[in-house]
């Protein structure tokens, strides 16, 4: 039916289904066929401005329709896309454009004033914007000026379709290599896994960062379906997200449980028509029993399932609920892996687990990532090798999460091996957050560390010890994190100490920061 | 609450930043101003600052997303309590 790179159902439906909704944002539709000749002159202009095949494009603006023709355009230009948070801060977003070379920017005039702060740095064209930026840019108009015919370009499936850039230890991001043979895995277990149709309309509520995105995109261009771009300020207001909802008619949402358990709680469900609802899958972090249970008890007629995998290996495992009301109150499993995967738990040793024994999950997959752009220390870090089937060495990749393996054959999560950690969904290395705040001429040393907080998700707390006499001021310093880190990694709250206490080994003893200085409620 | 005093709140509560500038018909979602969590501390400080009770169907975009709109919302709320 299709050929193997990861936008071809787009060519395909814009011949099948022409006038089917490919895109809807708040009330706009975007057709196959219309996303299917925008998106092949975006391909054009980007191949006349220079753009060669595995050259990197940055995505950078708020949702709308434009968002896909941008993803579509990049692709079909032979391009790898680059999503970029349109709410960071601009010294992350200067990084990212320098760490992956990116010389082409399809942006929007919405951004026009983060853009003008890229003068001087960025070096590349910017597109979707005829705004004043003070840099080269071409607006939809004169992008719309070239053929709407596909390019001639040619690329296979191993090459890369999209590298998403997550918190990294050092204090920078890392970006992840994603291919289109991973990706076309990914979409595929993603439609077949929830039988979606092109009568699905599939929201598309997180972030085009965030990896559930490429569920969200890809496996509703499999079939042919409707992805539903939900706009920013609607997801920070359940009414309004369940509004989307019922106004939208959305059948499948996959989404963070941080989502879920506000649209539970502050989401006036009572008072909307939901049933078009059929299947709400979540990931991200563990889903709290006693949110899930009453959020299934709301939507008795809706498949549940929770999935699980690290951004490197999205997918990999999942658990289909079964449906209410037979009572739970263990945490959900994470389940069993998907069909394009192989688990392997491992100790300390690289040996295999037992049934009921802890170790980490390494995890062998076709949707794998490629590995980290441009950091080889990394990608010698994150695989082991193992010789499963002769003489060639299977790679599998190591998740660094914690997992035990019940009688039942279902995955328990148990938690991270090291300090990454998982706020509303977001991946955040409490390391970065301490090297954010300690790159201030105040700080001496910093320690981040979470306590739960009152959704069931964590939220992030740092304490700074002062250098010298100097007055360490908390908004000063916030402000400061708030240049260097996305949004949801900067402290929620932040104290000063004078001395840190410590473990025998000299070490920062963060549990008990968090003894003497946060009140916790009881458990 | 008018929209002064909520601009106020906002710049002292939750930005942590007096200096702040937020025009009245900003954009508070899209400017990050406020997030879902800070929504949550705003909506705790209406009810107890203005004595009314939002309902969770009022927490919406429309109402909510800037001074002006919340300045509205909560008078309409007010006198219609009242």
């Amino acid at each position: 039916m299709f050929d193997f790179l990861i936008h071809s159902p787009v060519t395909h439906y814009a011949r099948t289904t022409p006038d089917h909704p490919a895109f809807s944002c708040t009330g706009a539709e975007l057709s196959y066929a219309e996303l299917d000749a925008a998106s092949n002159r975006l391909a054009n202009a980007l191949l006349a401005n220079g753009l060669q095949p595995g050259g990197r494009v940055g995505i950078y603006m708020h949702k709308g329709l434009e968002l896909g023709v941008a993803i579509y355009g990049a692709l079909k230009a032979g391009g790898i896309f680059v999503p970029l948070d349109p709410f960071m801060p601009t010294e992350r977003l200067q990084f990212i454009l320098d760490d992956c070379e990116i010389r082409h920017l399809v942006s929007a005039n919405a951004m026009a004033a983060s853009l003008a702060r890229l003068q001087g740095s960025f070096t590349g064209r910017v597109y979707g914007v005829d705004a004043e930026v003070g840099l080269p840019a071409l607006g939809w108009e004169a992008v719309d000026d070239y053929p709407d015919g596909p390019p001639d370009v040619w690329i296979v499936d191993q090459d890369l379709a999209y590298i998403m850039y997550t918190s990294g230890s050092t204090g920078h991001p890392k970006g992840m290599m994603h291919s289109h043979h991973g990706s076309i895995s990914y979409a595929r277990w993603g439609a077949q896994h929830v039988g979606l149709t092109a009568a699905d309309r599939v929201a598309s509520h997180a972030p085009l960062h965030f990896d559930l995105s490429i569920f969200d995109f890809f496996s509703t261009s499999q079939s042919g379906g409707t992805v539903v771009l939900v706009p920013e300020p609607v997801t920070k207001f359940a009414a309004s997200w369940t509004e989307t909802i019922e106004q939208e008619r959305i059948s499948v949402v996959f989404t963070v449980p941080f989502t879920l358990i506000e649209m539970l709680q502050r989401g006036a469900m009572d008072k909307r028509d939901l049933s078009s609802l059929r299947w709400i899958l979540f990931g991200g972090e563990p889903f709290p029993p006693k949110h899930l249970r009453a959020l299934m008890e709301k939507l008795p007629n809706v498949q549940f399932t929770n999935v699980y995998g690290p951004a490197e290996a999205p997918s990999c495992t999942c658990y289909d609920l079964p449906p209410y009301p037979e009572p739970f109150d263990e945490p959900v499993p994470i389940g069993t892996v998907s069909v394009n995967s192989v688990d392997l738990i491992i100790d300390e040793d690289d040996r295999e687990c037992g049934v009921g024994e802890q170790g980490e999950l390494c995890i062998r997959s076709s949707t794998l990532t490629r590995g980290y752009w441009n950091r080889p220390d990394l990608n010698e870090r994150v695989y082991l090798y193992r010789d499963s089937f002769g003489p060639f060495p299977d790679v599998y990749f190591r998740t660094g999460d914690l997992v035990v393996r019940h009688e039942d054959g279902l995955l328990r999560f148990l938690g991270r091996k090291d300090r990454m950690v998982k706020t509303r969904g977001h991946r955040v290395e409490l390391d970065e957050v301490e090297a954010a705040l300690a790159t201030h001429a105040d700080v001496a040393e910093a320690a981040a560390f979470v306590v739960d907080d009152e959704s069931g998700s964590k939220a992030i707390l740092a304490a700074v010890k002062p250098a010298g006499s100097a007055a360490a001021e908390v908004a000063a310093l916030l402000q400061h994190a708030r240049t260097k880190l996305p949004s949801y990694a900067v402290p929620q709250e932040l104290f000063v100490v004078a001395e840190f206490p410590r473990t025998s080994s000299g070490k920062i003893d963060r549990k008990q920061i968090i003894r003497q200085h946060v009140k916790t409620g009881d458990p | 609450m008018n929209v002064e005093a909520l601009r106020t709140y906002i710049q002292n509560e939750i930005l942590n930043d007096p200096d702040f500038v937020i025009e009245a018909d900003q954009d508070l979602l899209l400017s990050e101003i406020l997030n879902s969590l800070s929504v949550t501390m705003l909506l705790v400080h209406l009810e107890a600052a203005c004595n009314v009770r939002i309902p969770p169907e009022d927490v919406t975009l429309e109402n909510f997303s800037t001074l002006e709109s919340i300045a509205g919302y909560v008078q309409r709320l007010s006198e219609s309590a009242g």
